[in-house]
């Protein structure tokens, strides 16, 4: 370390999310030369919990690893489960898990475009976003009866049915929020403080999102093509149209933009569940459990969710163990922040829409 | 009429001469008809002849799995590293001698192998050797590696008056001191 510089501590709270992880910053004058991270803070065992629980109770506990993704997680984890025991899901539950994944999608996009924003000192367009985010909310509370967790899936299909008034419901609201992600998509792309803040900041080379192996929308704002729901065809997706958003800009903003115009993909692919919806029952009851592995793997909001188990014959699973995105996409803040003024650290950390809890399980 | 799994057959061809024990390998499908594979390698050294192999195939890792076999005819520990390539998944699984588990890192080959195997390293307290930053990921350092799986869960220990669960966990852990 040469005598111009010196390294700074950030963290462990309030750094873009009120989450706990503690950054190590080299830095030169204001200027960012490396950067390492301490995590742990949120350890809670719940892989070992999950061995202690039942296949049926881990739906649960699933469910809360992760808050802007649990339902990512429930459905990843149901869908392993079936993978192990061979478990065929009823057509119209396919629809009815990809309804509630992209309802989740939308109101977790908003909630980190909202955020970006807010870092960036935009205060009265993050209120108008997390307004915008409130039909989202309104929904999963209408529907489902919770705003953050739904508890839609379980193994062999989901709990409960949406009806057509609901689904009706669903449509009407989606022709309510459209115009306004418009609105969003335009601030977004045009905004002078958006772009000042934004464009250019942590640059993310595409090679180096391919070496560390990031997901979601911080490989696709690298001009990455790479989306689990159109590479592992899963539940509904292989009969839905969408396209996969990518953005060549490697920065804050393509990684924002990605984001944002996935918005409308999800809207697209609710519209299409809402109306192209078989009829029928929507859960299989579980048969004998084997001695069996099996992998599963999602695309959650912020990226790709996997899960591998281990059964043993009982109702317990033997192992069950989980990768989430922002456990891949952590090491790239080391590239993204190189360069970077210590004051940018907040939107580049915020840009990978990062989760502690989730990380750390 | 034989269903045919989708696979990179150059890939398996390659991959089978580090499989060579019975029932090491296996082919599966999901119920939406996408691709596993699997391979049980014949040596924990083998997973750096076989990373380069996947390497060559622009294979990308998803995630490492380590866990205890509990129900073999020894205690040991295994790990799975998943790797997808264009949507197909193959998974290599390795077993780790019982008194000395020890792994090559992957990390120069796959560098988001990096925290999966200091993680492996501090909870399951298996060596990954030539690990290109083998610092602590959660743990503070100066605790014993594979300190949490010594730790006797709440709900045994408050039952341990009243149940087998307990007791047995001891007379297992004397068993394996021996």
């Amino acid at each position: 370390m040469s005598i111009s510089t010196y390294t700074m501590p950030l963290g462990p709270v309030h750094v873009a999310l009120e989450e706990p992880v503690y950054f190590h910053l080299t830095v030169e004058g204001e200027n960012i030369k490396n950067v390492e991270l301490t995590s742990g803070h949120v350890h809670r065992g719940m892989e070992r919990m999950a061995m202690q629980r039942t296949l049926v109770k881990n739906v649960t506990l699933t469910e809360r690893v992760c808050s802007l993704c649990s339902n990512s997680h429930s459905f990843t984890y149901s869908m392993v489960v079936e993978n192990a025991l061979n478990l065929e899901i009823p057509e119209r539950a396919k629809y009815l898990r990809v309804l509630a994944e992209e309802i989740k999608r939308i109101a977790s996009h908003l909630f980190n475009l909202a955020i970006q924003v807010h870092i960036a000192g935009f205060k009265s367009f993050f209120m108008h976003v997390m307004e915008v985010r409130e039909i989202m909310q309104d929904i999963k509370e209408t529907v489902y009866g919770n705003r953050m967790n739904l508890a839609a899936n379980c193994i062999g299909g989901v709990k409960c049915d949406v009806t057509d008034e609901l689904l009706e419901y669903i449509l009407k609201q989606m022709d309510v929020i459209e115009p306004q992600l418009e609105e969003i998509k335009d601030i977004f792309t045009n905004n002078h403080i958006i772009l000042t803040r934004t464009n250019g900041l942590g640059i993310l080379p595409p090679e180096d999102a391919l070496a560390l192996g990031v997901c979601g929308p911080t490989a696709r704002g690298s001009g990455i093509v790479r989306d689990v729901r159109r590479d592992t065809p899963y539940a509904a997706y292989p009969d839905l149209e969408f396209d996969v958003i990518t953005e060549p800009g490697c920065c804050v903003h393509s990684r924002a933009m990605v984001r944002v115009r996935e918005l409308f993909e999800s809207v697209k692919l609710i519209r299409q569940c809402c109306n192209k919806m078989p009829k029928g029952p929507v859960f299989n009851h579980m048969g004998k459990i084997p001695y069996n592995e099996a992998f599963a793997h999602t695309e959650a909001p912020r990226g790709e969710v996997a899960y591998y188990i281990r059964t043993n014959g009982t109702d317990k699973p033997a192992r069950l163990k989980w990768r989430v995105p922002s456990y891949m996409n952590w090491k790239a803040l080391g590239v993204m922040m190189r360069g970077c003024q210590i004051a940018e650290v907040a939107l580049v950390l915020n840009s990978v829409d990062p989760c502690v809890s989730c990380t750390e399980r | 009429m034989q269903e045919i799994i989708k696979g990179h057959a150059p890939l398996i061809d390659a991959l089978t001469p580090l499989c060579t024990g019975e029932k090491a390998i296996k082919h599966t499908t999901d119920l939406y008809g996408n691709g596993y594979h699997w391979f049980r390698l014949d040596q924990s050294s083998k997973i750096k002849d076989a990373a380069r192999i996947l390497k060559g195939y622009q294979a990308r890792l998803i995630m490492i799995s380590a866990y205890s076999v509990t129900d073999g005819p020894e205690e040991c520990k295994e790990l799975c590293y998943h790797f997808d390539v264009e949507g197909i998944i193959y998974n290599l699984t390795v077993t780790q001698n019982r008194e000395w588990p020890i792994v090559p890192s992957i990390t120069p080959e796959f560098a988001n192998a990096d925290w999966h195997e200091r993680e492996i390293m501090e909870l399951y307290n298996i060596k990954v050797t030539d690990h290109p930053n083998p610092k602590r990921l959660f743990l503070d350092e100066k605790l014993d590696a594979g300190l949490l799986a010594s730790a006797v869960p709440l709900s045994v220990m408050m039952n341990g008056a009243s149940s087998k669960d307990l007791w047995e966990r001891i007379l297992s852990e004397k068993e394996q001191q021996r």
